[in-house]
């Protein structure tokens, strides 16, 4: 077997052993790497029900077969585990030298289980596995326990840590990498806390498995030169994602006040070209020559770098727009190791929440110093309001009360990111089936409403371009583990990663088998949601209501009067699941499942619900 | 400039503002102008794909514009 090195290591935290598994051939071609692995070992290993924050959830973290192999983007990892935000499964993506290390130690895998009964952080090198105290870096924040780690190991190790975040059970907490960027947004931190794990320093001296090792190298190095050009030629990282904030503002898409509004005058003052030159430094992931991370100073004088999704809702969605200070929460964000999306919904349904009337409480839209404290007390679980907000905004409003779900910006749980579907039905559908809850890296189709189709068009087109898009972005680069930049801003092929593909592992794939893998994991997510909450139904696909609310209309733009229709969005939901074959509940038929191999796996889910 | 010109505001999104060396700018054109002679008139790349609004909705390349018209020109943008 080429590509893969077929090794699983397993570290046990409440007895402090590990051992190495294998898989196989059969097993690497069904799941190929990262979101596949992640979530068929959490399928079989994990049984349903059980406490996300207990010993029994594991933490998976893993590459795929182009992970780490010098070519366009590919330092990717995944970490994954049974969510603690949403009770379904959770996965996310991050830029890391993990990567790199974690490949030339000999591992495709690593699960870790159990819990340690005192803070501990793991050190691998090759064969070896250190169980170390934790000690003198529990309590800190990211960026200190990046630099602890660093001295002591050099900078050449990949390193993953929570902040305090992931330490208190946060439930929107991120597993972070000062190499890269930090990566799962469903609580993936929390559970890493729940461990009692600090952090996981990776070094390997091994050579990675590539079954054509010089045509690679010479292809990789090649397309990442290539790949550099082109982004100098079009200038797409002068601001990198931060330029479709202007362009959301124009178009109505942007997050304002918790998603009432969807522009706003002063958008201006935080936008891509004001970042672009605020610029003290770029940043980048292992492995790309297209570096998208704008760094600026923020109000304190900190570095802090920001993408467009942070600014977005840390930013407009907050009604705050003084640059620095979003680069303030931005940079508290990172630190305490959370998720900048959630935090930045779970503050403006907060606001939001307050002048509505449902809760008492002295936060408002626009107040950056107080968003600062909040951020802390959130990140640290302090009082009533500190847990309250670590909850994220579905168990909030379900406390709260008073029909505040309905403003409650989340699907299954997850933040909505930054693209206010007020009007845009393709990309709330997009939002409304993401298989993690809502998140935009599963499939994001505003450019196309716009341009290819009409804005107040609920036709099939719109699904098929959604699950489309799912199959490359939510399939295809979380399988084989690589950033989907080069592919979404610049055009590069999808072949590119076919070629990779095969030179990597000595098969000859096209894009159809990767897509039979990609539905196959669609397939399989759904059912362990469904093995998660047996009674399930197609509302779990809804956006919040509030979208289908006319009276939440905008009253002046581009889209004022308008609103999601319920029914349309309905018959929209329907066409996808159609293309899907899925039935009206949202869940996939036993010949869908049978046709993606997921035998098995349909005799398993029809323990808890009939399958048509 | 003839006292029939209308006045269009032009937005330039994300690089293009750097390629042209403006950010946004109203700019007299002929009454009847059109999409097209608008991004003509514009040394952008014509072979970029682009998205082109106006006044926040979507906009063919035929379409002729008014007097106080918002033209947004993008790069085709896919998404962070
Ligand atoms: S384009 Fe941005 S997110 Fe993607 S690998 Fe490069 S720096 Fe990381």
């Amino acid at each position: 077997m080429h590509g893969w090195t077929g090794n699983i290591l397993r570290i046990n935290l409440t007895n402090r052993t590990h051992k190495v598994d294998h898989f196989d051939e059969e097993f690497a071609r069904k799941w190929v790497g990262g979101r596949g692995f992640a979530l068929k070992i959490l399928w079989d290993e994990l049984k349903p029900g059980i406490d996300p924050l207990g010993p029994e959830n594991k933490l998976i973290v893993t590459v795929g077969p182009i992970a780490g192999i010098p070519a366009p983007n590919t330092g990717k990892t995944v970490v994954a585990a049974k969510s603690p935000l949403t009770g379904g499964y959770g996965d996310g993506n991050l830029g890391t030298r993990v990567t790199e290390q974690m490949r030339k130690a000999g591992y495709d895998i690593i699960i870790i289980e159990g819990k340690a009964d005192s803070p501990v952080y793991l050190y691998i090198e090759d064969d070896r596995v250190e169980y170390l105290a934790a000690d003198e870096i529990w309590g800190k924040g990211t960026y200190d326990t990046h630099d602890w780690l660093y001295k002591k190991y050099g900078k050449g190790a990949g390193v993953l840590s929570i902040g305090q975040g992931g330490e208190n059970l946060n439930l929107y907490s991120m597993v972070r990498s000062l190499e890269g960027r930090a990566g799962g947004r469903p609580g993936i931190g929390a559970v890493m806390g729940s461990k009692k794990l600090k952090a996981i320093v990776i070094k390997g001296s091994k050579p990675i498995p590539v079954a054509d090792p010089e045509g690679m190298r010479k292809l990789g190095l090649e397309d990442l030169r290539k790949v550099g050009e082109i982004d100098k030629k079009t200038g797409w990282s002068i601001q990198g994602t931060t330029g479709v904030l202007a362009w959301c503002n124009e178009v109505a898409a942007l997050p304002v006040h918790n998603m009432r509004k969807t522009h706003h005058p002063e958008a201006w003052k935080i936008d891509g070209e004001r970042l672009n030159n605020a610029r003290v430094a770029t940043y980048g992931c292992p492995n790309c020559t297209m570096r998208c991370g704008i760094t600026i100073l923020d109000h304190e004088g900190h570095e802090s770098e920001l993408d467009y999704e942070n600014i977005g809702m840390l930013g407009s969605n907050l009604d705050i727009f003084e640059l620095d200070q979003v680069a303030s929460l931005n940079y508290l964000c990172d630190d305490y190791g959370l998720d900048t999306i959630s935090a930045g919904a779970v503050l403006a349904f907060y606001a939001d929440a307050i002048e509505q009337g449902a809760i008492k409480g002295d936060f408002k839209f626009g107040d950056a110093e107080m968003a600062k404290k909040l951020l802390g007390l959130a990140a640290r679980r302090e009082g009533e309001v500190g847990n309250l907000l670590a909850d994220g905004s579905l168990r909030m409003a379900r406390k709260i009360g008073h029909n505040s779900e309905a403003y409650a910006m989340q699907v299954k749980g997850l933040e909505i990111s930054a693209y206010n579907c007020k009007f845009i039905p393709g990309m709330a559908l997009a939002f409304g089936t993401s298989p993690i809850g809502a998140h935009h890296k599963e499939s994001w189709v505003i450019t196309f409403e716009l341009k290819q189709t009409r804005r107040d068009s609920y036709g099939p087109e719109k699904a098929a371009k959604v699950i489309e898009l799912q199959r490359i972005r939510g399939g295809l680069f979380e399988f084989i583990v690589a950033c989907r930049f080069p592919w979404i801003e610049l055009g590069w092929q999808l072949e590119h990663y076919a070629e990779y593909f095969n030179k990597i592992t000595g098969l000859n794939w096209t894009l159809d088998d990767f897509w039979k893998v990609a539905d196959r994991i669609y397939a399989l997510m759904k059912f362990f949601w469904v093995r998660e909450f047996p009674f399930w139904d197609r509302t779990r696909d809804y956006p919040p209501m509030v979208w289908f609310d006319p009276k939440n209309a905008d009253t002046e733009g581009p889209i004022a009067g308008k609103y999601l229709e319920l029914d349309k969005y309905n018959q929209l939901l329907d066409y996808y699941y159609e293309q899907r074959g899925w039935d009206k509940r949202g869940i996939p038929t036993r010949k869908t499942a049978e046709a993606l191999d997921l035998k098995q796996e349909a005799d398993e889910v029809e323990k808890f619900t009939k399958l048509e | 400039m003839s006292t029939l010109d209308i006045k269009i505001t032009i937005k330039l999104i994300g690089p293009f503002v750097n390629q042209l060396g403006f950010s946004e700018k109203t700019m007299s054109f002929p009454d009847g102008v059109t999409v097209e002679t608008v991004l003509s008139s514009l040394p952008l790349d014509p072979k970029r794909p682009k998205i082109v609004t106006r006044n926040g909705q979507a906009v063919a390349s035929g379409e002729r514009l008014s007097h106080g018209d918002r033209l947004a020109i993008s790069p085709l943008y896919s998404g962070g």
